[in-house]
């Protein structure tokens, strides 16, 4: 039961990801910032599918988003941080 | 007779396994919730910019709840950990508190970075507008309208 509940609302939340990121690019035409937006929402997908019961599968794609997540992130906040500098 | 025996310790892991399912369904929820709070008002600032970065803040309270949602899974693992599974079962309870265990430590630093650039935005736009108000008010100030001499 909370496997496929949890399952959709990760489908649903990285549709909402897709959208957010195409809005933002589209908006603002800054790669970085929709890229950033994109990796939170799926991020937030990634959690959502490791609280039905975890697959190995399942397991090394969640790592995986979040260690990809994790690299974009910094490499963007260190980015605007040297712009305050 | 053994608290175990009286208890009965399928009963004690139906039990666990119920706690389970409502904590990591609590946790869930929050993630969940917190995702389609941020969509909306996502799509309500896209609309009508505002002068300060507001994808910023609206990242960082996305990072909020992804925080609050992870401390409740992770309860959620805790929880699993009194039912001894089996080995692969045991392995993938490992992996998943790994995860969420590095990914609330760099969300939570990741918070607070972006609270101090949040901040120090809000401070580099408040600079060039106070700079920009100052000439014309002294300006207007210079002819007889200024501070007498005492």
């Amino acid at each position: 039961m909370i496997s496929t509940v949890s399952r959709d609302a990760a489908l649903i939340v990285t549709a909402a990801g897709l959208i957010v990121a195409a809005v933002a690019l589209a908006r603002t035409r800054r790669a970085p910032l929709a890229l950033a937006l994109l990796l939170d929402f799926f991020t937030a997908a990634a959690l959502l599918y490791l609280a039905a019961p975890p697959t190995w599968p399942a397991l090394g794609a969640a790592a995986l988003t979040i260690v990809i997540r994790q690299l974009a992130s910094h490499a963007l906040t260190a980015a605007r941080a040297a712009r305050h500098r | 007779m053994t608290l175990a025996e009286g208890f009965g310790e399928h009963n004690l892991e139906d039990v666990v396994n119920v706690l389970v399912q409502v904590v990591e369904a609590a946790g869930a929820l929050i993630i969940f919730v917190g995702a389609v709070i941020a969509f909306v008002r996502f799509l309500l600032v896209a609309f009508r910019r505002e002068g300060l970065d507001p994808f910023a803040r609206l990242r960082l309270d996305l990072g909020r709840f992804l925080v609050l949602g992870l401390e409740f899974q992770l309860a959620a693992d805790i929880l699993r950990t009194a039912v001894a599974p089996n080995f692969t079962e045991l392995a993938q309870l490992a992996t998943v508190a790994a995860i969420r265990t590095a990914l609330n430590f760099f969300l939570g630093l990741e918070i607070k970075e972006e609270t101090k650039l949040v901040q120090a935005d809000k401070a580099a736009a408040a600079t060039p507008a106070t700079g920009a108000t100052a000439p014309p008010a002294t300006g207007a100030a210079s002819p007889g309208t200024g501070p007498k001499p005492p």
